[in-house]
């Protein structure tokens, strides 16, 4: 049983959604190689652009097998790799905040945080909805002993805002790994973030028109946030269609995609105040032509509670699975 | 309500490898457990092997910042100062290392930066901005440095003449320099062995120095530079440097 949870090739694409969704995401990566390069070769794009094109092409080409791959071999393994995600996150909002400076909040968050993973491995979902609160109550103590009380509500508020979006929002994307479906599920959801990024961008670039928040991220339009809410609603609806069939109304894929485009954009413009406040361009400068990897999944930090809750109170995820496969007898 | 106050780390921004060469890196959660494992060991390790026995230590100052220089035989020196350091006093320091013996390749930077906590000083390059960024920080964020002014390990055994760099950080601030004498270092581990012999070493801290008065140019650098040479000398029992010797032509 816990074998299975971590090597199960037989079930990579035992779903045809999944063979489809990582087929698409590798021909467009390989389309876009081609484009570039017949561009490059017309001398239509300068060698400035050409080279930040292919080094954004090269990022995506590592950002996709390093989704992909985990999410393919077995339910353990993608959730490990949300879990690395979610570490890896914190660990630049720790970096830019000045948080790095409190190792005992920094603890509490990063034990936080493996506690969830490790709920989700075990599939204890009674266990991972008690982390919330225990986590918040264990980052509130954690300075408290140092009898330095100056400070305190900011590196605790900062402590807390970490350890719920990167622990417990990024972990239900982890904890959705115990459904049978969670293959095509996940990949659904990471590749509908990708998808409304992508038509916000280009809408806003074809359409233009007023900005939509221009004091926190001056390049956003308000034709591309309709733009992406609109391919996002047409690339769930007809995916979540493949994967659940008339389980959901058109209607209720309809807004799933709404819900994720929502969320998708309401996490990137999150990210643009936090960077904002602290008066910095990128988080880090991890993937080349991206900059930190929350530059990257920060969209994913709102989109993947929602998702979860919405699925769950419509068909539930893991129900006949069986729970607690290490700390059960 | 006022505003809070947030510090992004100095080193924000840089990729993977700047960062491991920066001089502004500062190591978060993960930084602190590679040199929290690495120098506990060194701490059973000088302990256990070398038996190191520490004389003056009332010398060091209760607070950071302050520089600690020594004469340099072995690659135990540095191993044999940081672990005379209480725990919280090596925490903040930073040994200087030569950049294109420990930064150049990938690996061996990760090491130096990870589990040493080593900042780079490139010895026949260094720029006059790099020694100001190094001047900065050690008063700023209240380090403490670990420095060879001789800049290489003596190949005669012989103590050499320490070089001005150390001056260009202290001279005309109160930060204080620990002379430090290193013996057994030489017979433990010269620089023609691979593996140390477990040998007894002994480091000897002597009274700290300060220059506040001295001028921060070349001048006030060389005279910091001796001064600070003649107290390791004198806590080795060694005899006084007499003038340098003429430049060959």
């Amino acid at each position: 049983m816990i074998a299975s949870r971590f090597w199960d090739f037989a079930g990579a694409f035992a779903h045809p959604v999944t063979a489809v969704l990582v087929g698409g995401a590798v021909a467009v990566i390989v389309a876009a190689s081609l484009v570039i390069f017949v561009l490059a070769r017309a001398r239509k794009v300068g060698p400035a652009l050409e080279k930040e094109l292919w080094l954004r092409t090269f990022s995506w080409a590592l950002i996709v097998p390093a989704i992909v791959v985990p999410v393919l071999i077995g339910p353990a393994w993608a959730i490990l790799a949300v879990g690395a995600l979610g570490l890896l996150c914190y660990q630049e909002y720790a970096r830019a905040t000045g948080l790095f400076r409190e190792p005992a909040v920094s603890v509490a968050v990063v034990a936080g945080i493996l506690f969830l993973v490790f709920a989700a491995l075990d599939h204890w979902y009674g266990f991972f909805v008690a982390l919330f609160p225990l986590g918040v109550v264990v980052i509130a103590i954690a300075s408290i002993p140092q009898d330095r009380p100056e400070h305190y509500i900011q590196r605790t508020a900062l402590g807390v805002f970490a350890f719920l979006l990167f622990g417990v929002g990024l972990g239900h994307l982890g904890f959705i790994a115990n459904d049978p479906l969670y293959r095509p599920v996940i990949l659904m959801i990471v590749f509908a973030v990708a998808v409304s990024d992508v038509s916000a961008f280009t809408t806003g670039k074809l359409i233009g028109g007023p900005k939509l928040l221009p004091a926190t991220s001056p390049n956003k339009t308000i034709s591309g946030s309709l733009g992406a809410l609109a391919a996002a609603t047409v690339f769930v609806s007809l995916t979540a269609g493949a994967i659940y069939g008339d389980a959901l109304a058109l209607w209720q894929r309809a807004l799933l995609g709404l819900l994720i485009g929502a969320c998708a954009q309401l996490g990137d413009l999150m990210l643009s105040s936090i960077k904002r406040d602290l008066h910095i361009k990128d988080m880090g400068a991890v993937i080349p032509g991206h900059g930190g990897v929350l530059d990257r999944f920060n969209s994913l930090l709102l989109v993947s509670p929602a998702v979860f809750h919405y699925v769950h109170y419509l068909i539930g995820f893991g129900e006949a699975q069986p729970i607690r496969l290490i700390t059960g007898s | 309500m006022e505003d809070w106050r947030f510090k992004p780390a100095a080193d924000l921004g840089l990729t993977p490898a700047q960062r491991l060469r920066s001089l502004q890196r500062e190591a978060g959660l993960p930084g602190a457990i590679g040199q929290a494992l690495w120098w506990n060991a060194m701490r059973l390790y000088a302990a256990a092997v070398h038996r190191v026995r520490v004389e003056g230590r009332e010398h060091l100052p209760a607070e950071p910042p302050f520089v600690l220089v020594a004469n340099h035989a072995s690659h135990l020196d540095t191993i044999v100062l940081m672990t005379s350091l209480t725990r919280a006093q090596s925490r903040r320091a930073f040994p200087l290392a030569a950049g294109d013996t420990f930064f150049d390749a990938g690996l061996s930077a990760a090491f130096a930066a990870g589990a040493l906590n080593a900042l780079p000083v490139w010895r026949s390059r260094t720029r006059r901005q790099e020694i100001d960024a190094l001047r900065a920080r050690l008063a700023d964020d209240r380090c403490i440095f670990i420095l060879f002014p001789e800049g290489t390990r003596t190949r005669s055994g012989e103590m050499g003449a320490f070089k001005p760099g150390l001056g260009a950080l202290v001279a005309g601030s109160e930060i204080p320099v620990v002379p430090a004498y290193l013996d057994g270092c030489w017979r433990a581990l010269p620089p023609q062995r691979k593996l140390p012999r477990p040998l007894p070493i002994a480091v000897r801290f002597g009274p700290a120095l300060r220059f506040a008065d001295r001028a921060n140019d070349k001048d006030g650098w060389h005279a910091v530079a001796a001064a600070s040479e003649a107290a390791v000398r004198t806590l080795g029992g060694l005899a006084p440097r007499g003038p340098a010797p003429p430049a060959a032509s």
